[in-house]
């Protein structure tokens, strides 16, 4: 029982991880059609640029500051520079998500080519020691559940009730109306990759924190952003945090029964039976 | 010198890569990136049945294949109700699982230490353990693929998955069996993957998952891109330069610790370079117009008559469809409620009604690409409840979409070969093993698609690309489409509206010799002088279901109709 408390807590951390990642995710993905898998080392660039500010002597809470800065300026270059020539071209969606790819495998090596190999963390943070009952947590895992609360909630104000946020959600409907009205539909594709992005540079401090950065967090990230999004249906921020709480749960109950090595396959098997068996998601699109 | 053989090993193993993902990308338009985990599957078939259970060649080649094709098909089976991205997505997970099985099944697979000691082929005695002894072997084989490959992709079956690249449901409308397809180019693809791994086994003598990771599909997908979907030739270029690019790279001094990076760097750029700047990749889609042009011949003149029996093949057999209470709802919204309709033989039915009407949504009732949820259709009296829309297509009932749907990226010539009914080269078996009974049927059908094309007026467009046409050809080639199919039962969805009086006047006495000749046509149309012209009987729908019934001037006449509608 005792084990069985521990895993649903972490299950509740990872799942707020996972919800977070798949909110931004999600945002860009619905709003623009782009699968944007280079979402994934662009989260791992966040992490390394709030690493090598620390590493600098900036305090903790500016570099979370540059990394959410590091992470819009590169989302939304992305979108200006590869996306959007692609789709003025009228090119099929599928080519945006392979070059996608290419901007993936491309930043990836470059972040290993100029800060190295091997595991970044950051020495001598502080944080507090939680023991509540059996459960073990730190300040840590209350910030991953605390961002996700913070930072959905603030999402869900926003494209409910600014002009802004709710032209966004317009666009996510469809976007040939919303150009018909007059919604500047580069503009918001603009701003839905500089907040998409912004928002996942949070897990990644987070995550640099708690077990550090490497290389290959990105694909992890968007992968499981993507599960998330996929779980909980398009479109919906509601549907995410759904999508990642389950996501997270599963995986981390399952390790009640299946052996350690398997826990990373547990996500995609999920995934591939979920996708199998309901093409459009488990709750399919929602508004909001 | 060795080393250079070594290059040309991986280029061969490569090209059969790159090839076979190839036909599944630039062919079928199935995004599946799971590549890597059939190279992997191979390998790791070859080297078991060599290792653990010491099958003589060619057993494990031939077993890698049969494997690689057979978890293909299983993967197809249920991730074709998947498109678009979720496919993509849906595949990745499939490559990460399976690498992960790699990785943690020790007992199979050896786990993270992998499997050596897979013995070299031995020819005469002579064991191939250096890259110039496996070179030939390597070339033979990647000819081999390469031949399977594009015997496919160049046959009929490979038109045919064009087509259902271009546009699937058209496909089916031409009746098309699309989940047959599907399931053979992925075996095909999976298959060739595997031979490759099961090269990859003999020649490195080991065989580790990290060889085959979501990172290696990358960059085969990265060749075929390079090179250009739709064009094998395009893949073994793309292949080639790919894997001689990095190796050239290396006279560049660079720190031993980025080399490899740098090169993955340069994978990225040059992709992504490729996807905004030549989104073709270098050699672009083949036309294949050099078989067809072959037999090119007097088309036009005398034989505009010609095509409607010869397309019908008999004359046509005069069939009667019907729809009985049909009925369909999507969720609350009912579209259709107790309509009743019949279309006879020789006559032209015309369909009016607002928009929303139900008048498409009959449409697809009829055609079975929509089941309804009450009432039943009737072909000549029996049921077609059973039917596929495929299978209803090829029994005789075909229909044209609102939305041309016409298949863009190929020639018009193509697009009407490829509705042609009972084609031999739609058959895997016969593309292969009957080639001479295929080659004689294309001639046939290249005949028959020309006098179709005749038929409409199409003819001094054989050879262009169906984008590239006028709305008023495009509209004739979607009639041009349909007939070809040798339906007896067409169903167009206003195959007229948008067209100039000139036009309407030469495309009227193709409508009437269609019905003069046995055809059931059943057209909807909103321009009024249209129906009058042509039709000889009308439904008029509205909310769902048939308000009234009669010739057109009797409908017209009616004042309570004229208020609702004819204004």
């Amino acid at each position: 029982m005792d084990l069985f408390l521990q895993l649903f807590f972490n299950g509740l951390t990872n799942g707020s991880y996972y919800a977070l990642l798949g909110v931004g995710f999600g945002l860009i993905f619905a709003t623009t059609k782009i699968v944007h898998f280079a979402y994934g080392p662009i989260f791992a660039c966040a992490a390394y640029a709030a690493w090598w500010a620390a590493s600098l002597g900036v305090p903790l809470p500016l570099a979370g500051v540059f990394a959410v800065a590091v992470a819009a300026v590169l989302g939304v270059a992305s979108f200006l520079v590869i996306y959007r020539p692609i789709q003025v071209r009228g090119a099929p969606g599928l080519v945006a998500l392979i070059a996608s790819l290419g901007l993936f495998i491309l930043l990836e090596n470059l972040l290993g080519i100029v800060f190295g190999a091997g595991n970044k963390v950051i020495e001598n943070v502080n944080y507090d020691v939680f023991f509540l009952g059996p459960v073990f947590f730190t300040s840590i895992h209350l910030w991953q559940i605390a961002s996700l609360a913070i930072l959905g909630g603030a999402l869900f104000l926003f494209l409910r009730y600014t002009r802004f946020g709710k032209a966004i959600v317009a666009m996510t409907d469809n976007r040939e109306m919303a150009e018909i009205i007059g919604i500047d539909t580069t503009r918001m594709a603009i701003a839905v990759f500089a907040i998409g992005s912004a928002l996942s540079a949070v897990p990644a401090v987070l995550i640099l924190l708690k077990d550090g950065a490497t290389t290959h967090m990105g694909f992890q990230a968007v992968f499981m952003a993507f599960v998330t999004v996929v779980v909980g249906g398009i479109g919906s921020i509601r549907g995410a945090v759904v999508g990642g709480f389950a996501l997270g749960l599963v995986q981390s109950l399952g390790l009640w029964k299946i052996p350690t090595e398997w826990q990373s396959s547990i996500a995609f098997v999920v995934l591939f039976l979920i996708l199998v068996a309901r093409p459009q998601g488990l709750f399919g699109a929602s508004r909001l | 010198m060795e080393y250079l053989l070594h290059i040309a090993v991986m280029v061969c193993l490569y090209s059969i890569l790159a090839t076979s993902f190839n036909l599944l990308i630039g062919f079928a338009g199935l995004f599946a990136l799971s590549q890597a985990a059939f190279y992997g599957l191979g390998a790791y078939t070859t080297a078991i049945l060599l290792v653990d259970v010491g099958l003589p060649f060619p057993l494990p080649l031939i077993a890698s294949a049969v494997v690689g094709a057979g978890v293909g098909t299983l993967l197809a089976l249920p991730a074709l109700r998947i498109v678009g991205d979720y496919l993509v997505v849906v595949t990745l997970a499939f490559q990460i699982i399976l690498v992960e099985v790699a990785m943690n099944w020790t007992g199979l697979t050896g786990g993270t230490d992998g499997i050596s000691g897979v013995p070299n082929y031995q020819v005469f005695g002579l064991s191939l353990d250096s890259p110039t002894s496996f070179l030939p072997v390597a070339l033979l084989v990647a000819a081999l693929c390469f031949w399977i490959a594009w015997r496919l992709a160049t046959s009929p079956f490979g038109r045919s998955l064009r087509a259902m690249r271009e546009n699937e449901s058209a496909a089916v409308s031409v009746g098309k069996n699309v989940v047959a397809m599907k399931l053979v180019v992925f075996a095909f693809s999976a298959g060739l993957a595997a031979v490759a791994g099961s090269l990859f086994a003999r020649y490195f003598n080991y065989v580790g998952a990290d060889s085959f990771l979501i990172e290696e599909t990358i960059y085969i997908l990265a060749m075929v891109i390079l090179g250009g979907a739709g064009n094998l030739v395009g893949s073994v270029l793309g292949a080639a330069i790919l894997v001689i690019l990095p190796e050239l790279l290396k006279f560049i001094a660079l720190p031993v610790d980025i080399a490899d990076k740098s090169r993955l760097v340069l994978y990225g750029l040059v992709m992504v370079a490729i996807l905004i700047y030549r989104p073709q990749g270098l050699l672009g889609e083949r036309k294949t117009q050099a078989r067809t042009r072959a037999s090119s011949g007097p088309g036009g003149g005398e034989a505009a008559a010609v095509p409607l029996r010869a397309s019908a093949g008999a004359a046509a057999r005069g069939r009667t469809i019907e729809g009985r209470g049909l009925a369909k709802q999507f969720g609350g919204i009912v579209a259709i409620s107790s309509l009743d309709i019949r279309l006879e033989p020789g006559t032209i039915t015309g369909l009016i009604g607002p928009n929303g009407a139900g008048k498409t949504t009959a449409f697809n009732l009829l055609t079975g690409f929509l089941k309804p949820t009450g009432g039943e259709v009737l072909l000549d009296g029996s049921s077609t409840g059973a039917l596929k829309p495929y299978e209803l297509a090829r029994a005789g009932v075909a229909r044209s979409f609102q939305d041309l749907r016409l298949f863009t990226k190929m020639t018009v010539l193509e697009n009407v070969l490829v509705a042609l009914p009972g084609q031999v080269g739609d058959s895997v078996f016969s593309v292969y093993f009957r080639p001479a009974a295929v080659r004689r049927d294309e001639a046939a059908n290249v005949r028959r698609a020309r006098e179709v094309l005749a038929f409409v007026g199409l003819e001094e467009q054989l050879h262009e690309t169906a984008e590239n046409l006028s709305y008023a050809e495009e509209k004739l080639l979607v009639v041009a489409r349909l007939l070809a199919t040798g339906a007896d039962v067409l169903l167009f969805d206003e195959p007229l509206s948008g067209l100039d009086g000139a036009t309407l006047q030469e495309i009227f006495p193709v409508m009437r010799r269609l019905a003069e000749s046995g055809k059931t046509v059943c057209i909807i149309e909103h321009n009024l002088d249209v129906i009058k012209e042509l039709c000889s009987v009308v439904y008029y729908l509205d909310e769902g279901h048939a308000m009234a019934v009669g010739r057109p001037e009797e409908l017209m006449a009616d004042p309570e109709l004229a208020e609702r509608y004819f204004r």
